[in-house]
């Protein structure tokens, strides 16, 4: 059920992020023309062209961005806290397969921005050997790490995605855990909501702020050699601090819709 | 075993009782009225049934078992607002119903929705709130469900639409099936109830055939209604 679940949400979201991710692309293509012109040519018209698509470009990117987060608490709200909560919370389907779905979703939105944001800076970049040198410098960096170092790489980037994607899954659980509490209340739902978004964003930063500086003060200091090494536990500390809010959010948003759904 | 059940059901908003140690059951292949004045607990004990809200203690069952993703698949449930997501248009809609309830019947949906005359590219944000509200009738009831629990099905809607939603409950729903229909407008529905269930500030006051009642009180439950609860107000 949940790849049914996800369809939907898919469906609904990518009737707003398909066209934006499009526009991102072509105006990328757009300032990429620009720039090969303005720089055959001296016509203020031409010129003029560029510094308009290139204003275009930065505001898709800003767009995007903005859209992907309002579009991840505006699915949560519309979806479970209105009128279509009666649909969703009786489909024969657990909880959790709904959150899940609403999980998944939002983070491969986000992560999709970001590649098209990457992409799109490429396609507007003049030069396509700075491109090429960019992914060289990239490629050298890895294979340095790992034949100086004796680090794999490999394992370098997957505890990477790790990270983005429990950092995308943390942002959403934020919204959702505060917005799930902010509901169950009968009055003043909405302010209830940011109030609870900054508390657990409070919390979150004193026990994240506490543990940085408890595990800096473990490790001390190290050796060129070793910074790899010390990088490379980091991230699984990372990784574990990250798993951890997860995973205290989500429990904060089921049991909230599971026990405490006040839909009107 | 009875398809719908509450054992000393009881439900409180905060300091405020909703339902108080009700007790009922309905069994399969009846049409059941569930009657009360507005914040009687009618929707309350729908929303119980559902899963969408918790007892405060006692048990609701559907077929003998809590409200969960089983008896999910057993109940078709129409609820008082229009639920049905404004940003599909309704070929998804049907997609939507039949990916989650494998006892949805597509082609007798297809069949309502014709008659209606609607578009299968229209979005529903695109409808009128009336035709809305028949599109969600057409969709519950186009499952073969064990139970069908309506609330509030004809309130707010003209003569004319009342007449389209009592005939499209009647002429869909499976005979073997019970349906549940919460109201407060009763002598619209009277003509096809077996029974009635008359309900206030959250308890039950009578459970009783609708036969028996014209038998017993030599009236119709329209007007039973209006005289008890008359009383109960004064």
């Amino acid at each position: 059920m949940l790849g049914k679940l996800m369809k939907y949400e898919f469906r609904a979201t990518g009737q707003t992020m398909l066209p934006l991710l499009l526009f991102l692309l072509v105006s990328a293509v757009g300032v990429n023309l620009s720039a090969r012109i303005v720089d055959h040519s001296d016509s203020n018209a031409a010129q003029f062209v560029a510094g308009i698509l290139m204003f275009l470009f930065v505001m898709a990117i800003l767009v995007l961005s903005v859209m992907s987060i309002f579009l991840m608490a505006q699915r949560f709200y519309k979806n479970f806290l209105t009128d279509e909560g009666y649909l969703m919370f009786t489909l024969p389907v657990s909880v959790h397969g709904l959150l899940w779905s609403k999980i998944f979703v939002s983070a491969i939105w986000f992560v999709a921005v970001g590649l098209a944001d990457v992409l799109a800076a490429f396609i507007a970049t003049f030069k396509v050997s700075a491109v090429v040198n960019i992914a060289g410098n990239i490629k050298d960096m890895f294979s340095y790490i790992t034949t100086e170092y004796a680090l794999n790489g490999a394992a370098f980037v997957a505890e990477g995605i790790i990270i983005v994607f429990l950092a995308c899954a943390g942002m959403c659980l934020l919204f959702y855990a505060a917005m799930a509490v902010g509901f169950s209340f009968p009055r003043h739902k909405w302010l209830l909501s940011v109030v609870f978004f900054f508390v657990f964003q409070l919390v979150l930063q004193i026990f994240g702020l506490g543990g940085m500086f408890t595990w800096v003060q473990s490790v001390g200091p190290a050796s060129t050699a070793s910074v790899f090494a010390q990088v490379h536990t980091s991230m699984l500390v990372v990784i574990a601090a990250e798993a951890a809010f997860c995973a205290i959010f989500y429990v904060i948003t089921a049991l909230m819709l599971k026990k405490k759904l006040n839909l009107e | 075993m009875p398809i719908f059940e509450c054992r000393n059901l009881t439900k409180n908003y905060g300091g405020v009782q909703a339902l108080s140690n009700v007790n009922l059951t309905v069994e399969s292949g009846r049409i059941v009225g569930l009657l009360g004045p507005n914040g009687s607990g009618k929707t309350t004990m729908i929303k119980l049934a559902n899963g969408l809200l918790t007892p405060t203690s006692g048990q609701v069952l559907i077929d003998g078992i809590a409200p969960g993703i089983e008896t999910k698949k057993l109940v078709s449930y129409l609820p008082e607002r229009t639920y049905i997501p404004l940003w599909m248009d309704l070929g998804q809609l049907l997609d939507f119903f039949a990916d989650f309830y494998g006892d949805f019947r597509r082609d007798a949906a297809m069949e309502m929705i014709s008659h209606l005359g609607i578009d299968m590219k229209q979005k529903v944000k695109e409808m009128s709130k009336g035709t809305r509200e028949k599109v969600q009738l057409i969709m519950v009831m186009s499952r073969a469900a064990r139970l069908y629990m309506l609330d509030e099905p004809i309130g707010g809607v003209d003569p004319a639409t009342r007449d389209y939603i009592i005939g499209t409950i009647i002429g869909n729903y499976d005979p073997q099936a019970a349906v549940i229909i919460s109201t407060h407008l009763i002598a619209d529905v009277e003509n096809v109830l077996d029974d009635v269930i008359f309900i206030n500030k959250g308890e039950i006051v009578l459970q009783s055939s609708v036969d028996d009642i014209r038998q017993k009180y030599g009236k119709s439950v329209d007007a039973l209604f209006r005289e008890e609860f008359r009383c109960w107000e004064n």
